[in-house]
């Protein structure tokens, strides 16, 4: 591409004109494709659910009668939709500083210059790349009953500690009302500390090695080290993998519908929005009040983006 | 210039390319007669309403008639691809496309039903027949059965009445259907109970006899607790179905009795045995009875051989009257089907005597004909057929009021309260608010 002599400014020559003229256009021409795309099926399904939301919805021949703001109401109104957002809003503040430790703290260890790093870094990423329904099913089985969880705590002779807490040795913990989404709690830590991991490894990477030979001249131990100044130093990977991370633990549908089937069994302790969306869409056939749930979910979501972006957005200072 | 607006030409036709659909036109398998052409005495397109009386001539119509449905099993694809051999002798110019949908059914077919490309016969499940109904996915089938003479008087009411909406057309026929009975361990007890008292009694004697967990295995929902609800002289709904009855005296009773049977120790659910379902309960032999249909046979033969086990009938209660539920399935056409003529006739043939014979004397379910034999090993099942009420379907919205009695009941047993009376509450607001849509 041609380019202008340093410090001429004003109108080019007609021909380099000409040139940039359609190197621009041939780079609007090259992502109008895409963007066409990203238009209609991303920002366009969004403004078209908010008009479904808006009707009674009928799947086969489209809107039926008009209800303005009917579903909206009747949402919130719901006591098992204000059940689902509850439980939502408990697994996000629980879930998500829970893995984020975690994450954070695989990424430390695995940074460092063992024997087997690259091992360790496939091995504590790998549930995250099974499938979830797969990995479910498996967790379903370590907590039954019968299961697996069970049975070493009571080789083991941890029953009586357990029996204190007041459950019993063969706990249903997945199929009990109070303990089912604690332990969807624990299913997904462990499966998604593996991708924080990995967030949280780039963002160990690009802090430089010079502060850490500054700490070590000054006798900084260890964890002097890490909470004063590997941990301020991550604030743009707090920021990244927190937003993930909230938006991801609002949106829990798969764990939920596998473990407590489509009703969110056992009695709603495993209704999450999203399971309640999925239940009014394809269930109740009610799709302007299913689509209305989503709009409500897109305004937490935003919300909760948003705040973070001013609370945590932003470069670390010192 | 001309490399960039070559690449941007290669990459749009790449684009495209790729984010075209895949045809989902029906292909003929692998027959002979021409795909689009149909018989003379009907068009090939939607005939739906006018019927030219008397000018059926099902071996005349030629074409393809997409079939599909869900698979629960390998036994059950077995059976219906059997039961298809016997389709073209009949019916020699008509191919069926057997397309079966893997995954949640239900989910696809209504992503289908919104694109208005849908299979051409498929099945409807009765517990969301009501609303695909009261929605217009399915195709009216009176003219059809009046234009061929198609006899249905022979299938169960327990069935039919299912799939006949709310302006009193037929949408649907039963393909088959399944009913409640009590299996229990042959060995571990000798003589089946016959009333719910002898039940309880003989429950109570085995507690804590072996390996047993529990003696019973039983559900916290509707799924099975209405037939003990309306064994005990309970009701879900007044006669005609117009108000709810379940806060009456004898059907909160009928409730509490069934709760009992959790809180003495008699039941257990499934889910607190670590098994999936009660079938599977029963056969890995943590407990001794439990109330299944049909479906429990191929899952015991297959997966537990060895153990020995029974049907009984469901014991009668107070209401002295025998009584179970009933589960079917219908086969219907869609109202956005192409090929309706064609999907019909292969209708008659699977709803039909013959067809429906095939299918089900491997056992995979129960006729839902009367005039169909009963399959070896299914009498005690088969008898239920008779005065079995259904156990979905009935209602709009049932799924609602199911949902509300299971999670009320659940909060019940594993709060250890045991009080029938939030279970009633919970259902009679969720009958009301269905019943009112």
């Amino acid at each position: 591409m041609a380019r202008l002599p340093s410090g001429a400014t004003g109108s080019a020559p007609p021909t380099l004109r000409r040139a940039r003229w359609s190197a621009a256009l041939a780079g609007y021409a090259m992502i109008s494709v895409p963007m066409l795309l990203f238009l209609v099926l991303q920002i366009g399904t969004v403004f078209y659910a908010i008009y479904i939301s808006l009707w009674r919805w009928n799947v086969r021949s489209g809107p039926v009668t008009f209800k303005g703001l009917g579903n909206y109401q009747t949402a919130l109104g719901d006591p098992v939709f204000q059940r689902a957002v509850s439980n939502s809003l408990y697994y996000a503040v629980v879930w998500v500083p829970l893995t984020m430790a975690i994450g954070l703290f695989l990424a430390v260890i695995v940074n460092q210059k063992i024997r087997g790093q690259t091992f360790f870094r496939g091995a504590y990423y790998f549930p995250a790349i099974a499938s979830s329904a797969a990995i479910t099913i498996l967790w379903i089985f370590i907590v039954s009953p019968f299961g697996l969880f069970n049975s070493v705590r009571e080789t083991l002779g941890l029953n009586p500690l357990f029996e204190l807490l007041g459950y019993g040795p063969h706990k249903n913990w997945i199929g009990d009302q109070d303990t089912a989404l604690n332990s969807v709690i624990i299913l997904n830590a462990w499966t998604t500390s593996g991708t924080f991991m990995l967030f949280y490894l780039a963002s160990l990477q690009s802090i430089s090695g010079q502060v850490y030979e500054a700490a070590a001249i000054d006798g900084a131990s260890a964890w002097q080290t890490f909470w004063k100044i590997t941990f301020p130093l991550l604030r743009p990977g707090h920021y990244f993998v927190a937003t993930v991370a909230v938006i991801g633990a609002l949106q829990l549908f798969d764990q939920a519908a596998i473990a407590g089937g489509p009703n969110g069994d056992p009695n709603n302790a495993l209704m999450t929005v999203v399971l309640y969306l999925y239940n009014a869409a394809f269930s109740q056939l009610n799709f302007g009040y299913a689509a209305a749930v989503g709009v409500i979910l897109f305004a937490v979501i935003f919300t909760a983006t948003v705040i973070q972006r001013r609370l945590f957005g932003g470069a670390p200072s010192w | 210039m001309r490399p960039k607006w070559f690449t941007l030409a290669v990459a749009t036709v790449l684009l495209f390319a790729a984010c075209s659909n895949s045809s989902t036109s029906p292909s003929p398998s692998g027959g002979a007669s021409s795909p689009a052409a149909s018989g003379p005495a009907e068009s090939g397109s939607a005939p739906s309403g006018s019927a030219a009386a008397g000018s059926w001539d099902p071996k005349s119509i030629t074409g393809t008639a997409i079939l599909s449905g869900w698979r629960s099993s390998p036994e059950e694809g077995e059976a219906l691809t059997q039961t298809l051999l016997g389709f073209p002798a009949q019916y020699p110019n008509i191919q069926v496309d057997y397309q079966p949908i893997a995954g949640d059914y239900r989910t696809v077919m209504i992503t289908k039903i919104s694109s208005h490309e849908v299979p051409d016969l498929f099945y409807v499940n009765a517990e969301y027949a009501p609303e695909w109904m009261d929605q217009g996915f399915l195709e009216p089938l009176d003219d059809y059965i009046a234009k061929s003479g198609f006899d249905t008087s022979k299938f169960f009411d327990g069935y039919a009445s299912i799939f006949k909406g709310k302006d009193g057309k037929t949408y649907g026929l039963a393909k088959d259907g399944n009913t409640i009975a009590m299996a229990y361990r042959s060995d571990l007890v000798t003589t089946a109970p016959t009333t719910m008292d002898e039940l309880v009694s003989a429950a109570k004697a085995l507690k804590g006899k072996g390996d047993l967990k529990a003696p019973l295995c039983l559900n916290p929902g509707l799924d099975r607790g209405l037939a003990f609800i309306y064994a005990q002289g309970g009701e879900l709904l007044n006669a005609d179905g117009t108000a709810s009855a379940i806060e009456t005296d004898a059907s909160k009773a009928a409730v509490q009795w069934y709760m009992d049977l959790f809180k003495d120790g008699i039941g257990m659910t499934a889910a607190d045995l670590g098994s999936g379902w009660c079938g599977e309960a029963l056969g890995k032999g943590q407990v001794a009875m439990t109330f299944e249909g049909g479906w429990l046979d191929p899952a015991m033969t297959g997966t537990y051989p060895d153990v020995k086990y029974a049907w009984a009938e469901m014991p009668t209660g107070s209401s002295g009257k025998p009584v179970t539920l009933s589960y079917t399935v219908s086969y219907s056409i869609g109202a956005d089907s192409v090929n309706k003529d064609q999907a019909f006739v292969l209708l008659t043939y699977l709803a039909g005597v013959d067809g429906m014979t095939k299918w089900t004397e491997g056992g995979v379910a129960l006729p839902s004909r009367s005039d169909v034999p009963t399959p070896a090993g299914k009498d005690i099942l088969t008898k239920g057929s008779a005065y079995a009420r259904p156990g979905s379907g009935f209602m709009v919205g049932y799924t609602d009021v199911q949902k509300a009695f299971q999670d009320a009941f659940t909060a019940q047993i594993q709060g250890k309260t045991y009080d029938a009376g939030p279970v009633v509450a919970a259902t009679k607001a969720a009958i009301d608010k269905a019943l009112s849509q």
